[in-house]
């Protein structure tokens, strides 16, 4: 079946966003094998797939999602887990970082690959790693020049010329505050025109108080605009992941994920 | 003795290019009094900087090797090393790294932290040096101080801390406040030597107020008595602030900033104030060196002038005198007329001519004592060798040298040229370990291998002008490498029956991708299928086919080789038939395991207006680069990319044609990868037909 898999794979001229090469023919590379194989093994040992998101929510064109959670509890660290899983099966990674260098968004990347993939021999995490991160290109603007006409330029520069085509895009650093709502319009007409998925990373307060539906109150008001929304809480020496909106399973099953607080991965 | 250590600081000047380092060594060294007039980097003079000594530094604008130089600022020896600012000189910035006890980061207020700023504090930390920030350029348009203290703080990681406040800035740029004293500091006098000390104005106070809390607050943590103070709410004295950045920034835990702009003379004597308070003194520095004779052992040296010497040779220059070798000393003294011993080989040599540089220039001196920075003459050694006292079994560690990523072929005019050449490469060899040379066996072409393009056209350059060698080159050549994928067995035998004692060797095993290092020899003979004595020719004979690989030519690496097997004869079987043997076995392999070519990836950081982004992200992409990510900073954003080296020669034309030469970019190496397959044949092709022609 996996070999099937892979000969279908290259039969086909796969799509190039970053101008790789990729080899023709029906030869079965025994470093490709290896890579899809540790995409395979590690996509569906990861825990995010008990949050339903199976991608096939990703895949919805011009929705949004959230991540919320107080300063410092993991919001940047499961973006990057979402991002990276969604690399995994090829889906091609804008991470917009409003408040960290190039330099530190890569550190995070390398870092959760790193204690993702510890089971592996390190010449095949190598491969896989460079196989995946083609499908990142990261951006970072300042936090108050930041708008959407300007990610529009930047992202034409990458469309036009063939260099990037972005299917999700990771906002990482916008302030969510009462002025927010126009960019979200906004944004919201750049996904549709470019059909891409966003998620949001949305900093929230501890004392804030919250809706029944355990959205701050500040901006339970723009939930409408978001297919999901999922919300990382201390809890004692766990931090517990869940889903305030997105009609996943861990909701219907009353359970929550949790996070390790040292790695910040999500335990399975 | 030891209070003469005291009173030495050992510094380096590192920075981005075009930051204002050599404006600022210059300015340096008129207000000690070491030079008497100020000319600058490209100054209408034509005299060029003081430390640019050589004649392509000043007509390039750039500074290629370091010039080491002293001077003298309040009863302080301050010996200063000008370090080149551009990557493919990193090895000299290194060099420098390598003997200094602490360095000041010149940082430009417009363009803030660059990546060449980047690469230079990662140095920084490597030898872990301590350093203060000089952000320089305060008069220029755009220049934002407060924005570069926050880039060293979240790019870099620095506690940075303000040391001072601007007066004004851009055209307005008048002096600075000194936030430990509460001072308004003017530089008044044609050359900014005249500093007028004035209350605040009222429209700064609260602003320096603020600034000096925020400073109290980052220093507490290095003292008790500064905490005690502040928690007592009592007037906090000068020498408590400074005692406490002392402390942090020797520590490696601080960084304290000071501002101003070199070329228009304002804050270069606090900033020499500064060296002298808060940067170590040799004897605050711990250095280590290796015991020779139980190598894992380290030694941490004294420092004191009275013990036996210890001292490494950093730089090597070849003067009209002969050659002149910079030395530091770190423990004992060298005299006239002293015996010293070279670690590496051994050899005893009498020191004759001792002497203190100010860059071309020297004094004669009697003795270079511990912690000092000086050079003798007359002395044959190769750059990082150790020179200690006799029976003294310690040497300095080796310092970090990167591999070269290209090469050139030189094709000498005539003769003449020929000799020139040979004497020219001699020389650069021996100064700068970074710069390779060999005769390719196949084309007989010289061919001279480096860092970067600029490094190897700065060599060949200084080779029509300082030789007369009237050479041409080659164009510029990667150094590829190659490797093979897949497991591959062996079982070769040779043999040799022509007359005369005959050859018989056979081996077998097999040749397997080995990622740990680049060759690894397993003997897993039994029996005594080989006797032992001809394993070391089996391991000799795979060693030599790595040397050039049978795919294109270029070294093999990443590869093990396992014998399991052979066979012998008692008369016939010699050491040369067995590295025949291995070398036969080894093609028959090789082949067979599917060898592919490595390339040098670079890590290409371009810093453009932003309205170039589109465009310089188009180059990148031309040129089959993977583009990690784009830093929009305001009117500049930063492309950072990793491209094959084969597709950046004569980039930097391109780049400046393309952004009106707006852009500039800084290129280090960063790993090999495979060539893909297409590329991979074009190399082939073109490397066949270079032999051609050759031939």
């Amino acid at each position: 079946m996996l070999h099937k898999e892979i000969s279908t794979c290259y039969e086909k001229e796969s799509f190039n966003p970053v101008g790789r090469f990729r080899r023709k023919g029906r030869v079965i590379y025994l470093s490709d094998r290896n890579i899809m194989m540790m995409k395979n093994e590690l996509s569906k040992r990861n825990p995010l797939r008990h949050l339903g998101l199976d991608m096939e929510i990703l895949k919805e064109n011009a929705g949004f999602g959230a991540v919320m959670a107080p300063a410092g509890v993991g919001k940047t660290a499961l973006l990057v887990q979402i991002a990276l899983l969604a690399m995994m099966k090829e889906f091609s990674i804008l991470h917009v970082s409003l408040n960290d260098p190039v330099n530190k968004v890569t550190l995070w990347y390398d870092e959760i690959l790193q204690d993702l993939t510890q089971a592996y021999p390190m010449e095949r995490v190598q491969d896989f790693r460079e196989d995946i991160l083609l499908h990142r290109f990261i951006m970072t603007f300042r936090v108050d020049d930041f708008s959407v006409p300007k990610l529009e330029e930047r992202l034409n520069d990458l469309i036009v010329q063939n260099i990037f085509q972005p299917q999700i895009l990771i906002i990482d650093g916008l302030h969510f505050n009462s002025q927010v709502e126009p960019f979200l319009v906004e944004m919201k007409a750049l996904a549709e025109k470019h059909h891409f998925f966003v998620w949001f990373s949305v900093h929230i307060h501890r004392e804030e108080e919250k809706a029944q539906s355990g959205i701050p109150l500040s901006i339970v008001g723009l939930h409408h605009y978001f297919q999901v929304i999922l919300k990382i809480e201390e809890k004692g020496d766990y931090l517990s992941l869940q889903a305030i909106k997105g009609g996943l399973q861990s909701i219907a099953t009353g359970s929550e994920l949790r996070l390790d607080p040292t790695t910040m991965l999500i335990t399975d | 003795m030891l209070q003469a250590s005291r009173n030495i600081r050992n510094i380096g000047i590192s920075a981005h290019i075009d930051s204002g380092k050599t404006t600022l060594t210059e300015r340096i060294l008129f207000y000690t009094k070491r030079i008497h007039a100020i000319h600058d980097v490209k100054g209408k003079d034509g005299v060029g900087a003081t430390m640019d000594s050589m004649d392509l530094e000043k007509e390039r604008g750039i500074t290629i090797a370091s010039a080491a130089t002293y001077c003298n600022w309040n009863g302080y020896n301050v010996n200063i090393i000008d370090t080149p600012g551009h990557v493919d000189f990193t090895i000299e910035v290194e060099r420098s790294l390598r003997v200094l006890d602490g360095a000041v980061l010149v940082l430009c207020s417009v363009g803030g932290v660059q990546s060449q700023s980047i690469t230079v504090d990662q140095q920084m930390k490597r030898y872990k040096v301590p350093c203060l920030a000089f952000i320089n350029k305060c008069d220029r348009n755009g220049a934002n101080p407060m924005r570069v203290i926050s880039q060293l703080r979240t790019k870099l990681g620095h506690n940075a801390v303000a040391m001072q406040i601007p007066i004004g800035l851009e055209n307005n740029f008048q002096g600075v406040i000194d936030l430990t004293t509460m001072e308004a500091i003017y530089f008044d006098g044609d050359n900014g030597e005249v500093l007028r000390r004035e209350v605040i104005s009222e429209a700064l106070l609260a602003l320096a107020k603020e600034k000096r809390e925020e400073l109290i607050d980052a220093v507490s943590l290095f003292s008790d008595d500064l905490t005690e103070a502040v928690l007592e709410g009592g007037e906090i004295s000068e020498a408590l602030i400074m005692e406490a950045v002392r402390k942090g920034t020797i520590a490696r835990k601080l960084t304290p900033v000071f501002i101003g702009s070199a070329y228009k003379n304002k804050g270069v004597q606090p900033l020499l104030d500064a060296v002298t308070s808060y940067l170590p003194c040799p004897l605050e520095v711990e250095n280590e060196a290796i015991d020779t004779v139980d190598t894992s052992r380290t030694v941490v040296l004294s420092g004191d002038p009275a013990d036996p010497l210890v001292s490494l040779a950093f730089k090597l220059e070849d003067g009209a005198y002969g050659q002149l070798t910079y030395l530091r000393v770190y423990q004992g003294a060298i005299g006239r007329g002293d015996t010293i011993v070279n670690t590496r080989t051994g050899k005893k040599v009498k020191v004759g001519r001792l002497v203190r540089m100010h860059a071309e220039q020297m004094e004669d001196i009697d003795s270079i004592a511990a912690g000092s920075i000086g050079a003798l003459f007359g002395i044959d050694c190769a750059s990082g060798d150790s020179f200690v006292a006799p029976g003294v079994n310690l040497s300095m560690m080796s310092m970090f040298v990167p591999e070269p990523v290209i090469s050139l072929a030189l094709i000498p005019k005539d003769n003449k040229a020929q000799i020139s050449m040979s004497k020219a490469l001699n020389r650069f060899t021996k100064e700068d370990p970074t710069f390779r040379t060999h005769v390719d066996a196949e084309t007989n072409e010289t061919i001279i291998e480096g860092m970067g393009e600029l490094h190897l056209e700065i060599y060949v350059e200084r080779m029509r002008r300082e030789y007369n060698a009237d050479v041409t080159t080659g164009n510029p050549r990667v150094a590829y490498r190659e490797t093979i994928t897949r497991r591959a067995e062996f079982n070769y035998t040779h043999k040799k029956q022509t007359g005369g004692a005959g050859q018989f060797g056979r081996i077998a095993g097999y040749l397997e991708p080995y990622t740990e290092g680049d060759f690894l020899f397993d003997n897993k003979i039994t029996g005594g299928a080989i006797p032992t004595n001809y394993i070391p020719a089996c391991e000799k004979g795979f060693r030599q086919s790595l040397e050039k690989g049978p795919k294109i030519g270029f070294p093999v690496t990443g590869i093990m080789a396992c014998i399991n097997d052979g066979a012998f004869h008692a008369v016939d079987s010699s050491e040369i038939a067995f590295i025949a043997a291995a070398k036969g076995a080894f093609r028959e392999a090789y082949a067979k395991a599917a060898p592919v070519i490595h390339e040098p990836i670079m890590k290409v950081v371009i810093e453009t207006p932003t309205e170039y982004q589109g465009a310089v992200m188009g180059l990148l992409n031309q040129r089959r680069g993977i583009i990690v990510g784009a830093q929009d900073e305001g009117v500049m954003s930063v492309v950072e990319s990793q491209v094959p080296l084969a597709e950046m020669v004569g980039f930097s034309t391109i780049l400046r044609s393309a952004t009106q030469g707006k852009a500039q970019f800084t290129m280090e190496f960063s790993a090999y990868r495979q060539v893909p397959v297409s590329v991979a044949e074009k190399i082939m092709e073109e490397i066949a037909l270079r032999k051609k022609s050759a031939a």
